[in-house]
């Protein structure tokens, strides 16, 4: 079965990916995961398929322990005849079914650790997370990340990403760490650095050590601290820059730094954070550049306080805010 | 969902040791899926008594007849097509039915909406939800199809065995599902597509009269 060719509906109609999303067994946790290592641009569709598979849960009827015992009595009743003692066998069917149990959760538990592990942030959500490996990612609004399980014993280790987050890399003998995004992948040994993958292009800036970043029509580059790195899917090359890395991770304290920044920056990057439309009347304002710090932790405020610096009104509508 | 997390290599390993005398293979087959199959059973004739009454049979069965049995590797396969049958053999006795129409008067398979993992925008569990909707509106035996299918993770092959029809059922149930969602996905796109136009349309108006 090719499924490099599949789509979504094909997903959804494939009874050994429907086995998968249901009941994930050893093996096909293996072998779907290595799938989408070798194709990662599949993800959206096995998601989206996936999602509509749970889709179709029945309700379902849930017999109580009670049901089953008696049941269970009555047909271990049936089936002994009187003449072997009841009592031993009661007792050994009792002790076989805690094995049982223990041992289906144990199995459970060891199953559940293979799983890839996602992290997802809501809109105006910062989380920190503390990887398997020691390495710290602090994640920001509107953000999706997927952990592989086996951070402790690959020598690759690997995550992907979908909006932003500043990673802190713990050094682990040599095992590079990679970030792969929609459009690029970073390569680390061991080091702190922002990424930023919003509107179908990859931003990394780096604070500390030393990373290489890929793109599929780029030469690999290797970034060095204080550098802000941009690529698209698409580009021929990686653009870089010098900027104060610092600005661009103040997100973490919930706070803005505007270092000669246009508004419509600012605007972007306050839709992707809280997923609210802002509007301007006067389309001019958008390029104005501002230079200053603002807080984050509540839009109603960073709005307010944007108008001022703005020297304008702001409106709250349905849908979002309206600079006059 | 699916409770047990066996291979088909652990079910035919464990159906091995269960044909081979092992007792507690035997106590394994109850304590991993009597469960499930009272869930699929209620859900075929909502009467406990009567569910219970055929998994007693049922296990009865396979114990006194475990060395004439065939080898399988998957037993909740093997074990839903034997609890069907009884089921629908009791019903028969009670109501003297047609054997050929569907015996499951009161079956009631019920798609429930289902919380997402996925914190993404609300219209997607708006969508989801009309989805539902219309999955629930299939004919009970489409909607039982479906249940084998994407809750218990039969094959199409085995859905339609268990339930003693042709693949072409199964293909065509599945079809009706997928187009459900094919045609909700459309139905947004399109009505998103005329609030556009519309506003083109008021905006063009506008302009006309002035």
């Amino acid at each position: 079965m090719d499924y490099s060719l599949f789509k979504e509906e094909d997903f959804c109609e494939d009874t050994a990916f429907i086995h998968w999303v249901i009941s994930p067994t050893e093996e096909s946790n293996q072998f779907w995961t290595s799938f989408l290592k070798k194709y990662p641009h599949k993800m959206k569709e096995m998601e989206r398929a996936s999602e509509f598979i749970k889709t179709i849960h029945f309700q379902e009827f849930e017999p109580s322990q009670d049901d089953l015992s008696r049941l269970k009595q009555r047909i271990w009743e049936d089936i002994e005849t009187p003449v072997r003692r009841l009592n031993p066998w009661t007792r050994l069917a009792y002790w076989s079914a805690a094995a049982v149990a223990l041992l289906v959760m144990a199995a459970g538990i060891f199953w559940w650790t293979l799983q890839p592990t996602t992290y997802q942030t809501a809109y105006g959500e910062i989380r920190k997370i503390t990887l398997a490996d020691g390495s710290i990612v602090t994640l920001n609004a509107s953000t999706k990340l997927i952990v592989a399980n086996d951070l402790n014993t690959e020598s690759v280790r690997e995550v992907w990403i979908e909006g932003e987050a500043y990673f802190d890399i713990a050094k682990r003998n040599g095992a590079k760490f990679i970030v792969h995004t929609p459009e690029a992948q970073v390569e680390v040994l061991g080091t702190e650095f922002n990424v930023c993958t919003r509107r179908k292009s990859t931003k990394v800036v780096l604070h500390e050590g030393k990373v290489k970043l890929q793109a599929p029509h780029t030469q690999a580059v290797v970034m060095k601290p204080g550098d802000m790195a941009t690529v698209s899917d698409k580009d021929q090359y990686i653009q870089l820059k010098i900027v104060t890395p610092k600005n661009y991770d103040s997100w973490k304290e919930s706070i803005v730094v505007l270092d000669d920044r246009p508004v419509s920056e600012i605007v972007q990057m306050l839709e992707d954070t809280y997923g609210i439309p802002i509007q301007f009347e006067n389309p001019l304002l958008l390029n104005k550049k501002l230079t200053g710090r603002l807080s984050l932790k509540s839009s109603d405020e960073f709005v307010e306080n944007l108008a001022t610096i703005l020297e304008t009104e702001v409106e709250k509508t349905e849908k979002g805010y309206f600079f006059k | 969902m699916i409770k047990d997390r066996l291979t088909p290599a652990q079910h035919a390993a464990l159906w091995d040791d269960f044909r081979g005398g092992s007792q507690e293979a035997f106590s394994q087959l109850y304590e991993l899926f009597a469960a499930d199959l009272y869930r699929y059973g209620y859900n075929l004739v909502r009467n406990k008594q009567l569910v219970e009454d055929c998994l007693h049979e049922l296990y009865l069965h396979l114990h006194t007849k475990r060395s004439q049995l065939g080898p399988t590797d998957n037993i909740r396969f093997y074990l839903y097509r034997s609890l069907r049958r009884r089921l629908t053999d009791a019903l028969t006795k009670l109501n003297k039915f047609d054997s050929d129409d569907y015996a499951f008067d009161n079956a009631e398979f019920l798609i429930q909406p289902y919380e997402s993992d996925l914190i993404e925008q609300q219209t997607l569990e708006r969508r989801k939800q009309i989805v539902v909707a219309e999955l629930n509106k299939l004919p009970k035996r489409q909607k039982e199809i479906l249940y084998l299918v994407y809750m218990k993770g039969l094959t199409y092959q085995q859905a339609a065995d268990v339930m003693e029809i042709t693949m072409k059922s199964v293909y065509n149930t599945i079809n009706v599902a997928l187009t459900t969602l094919r045609s909700y996905i459309k139905e947004t796109m399109l009505r998103e597509g005329l609030f556009v136009g519309i506003l083109l349309l008021a905006l063009f108006s506008y302009f006309i009269n002035f």
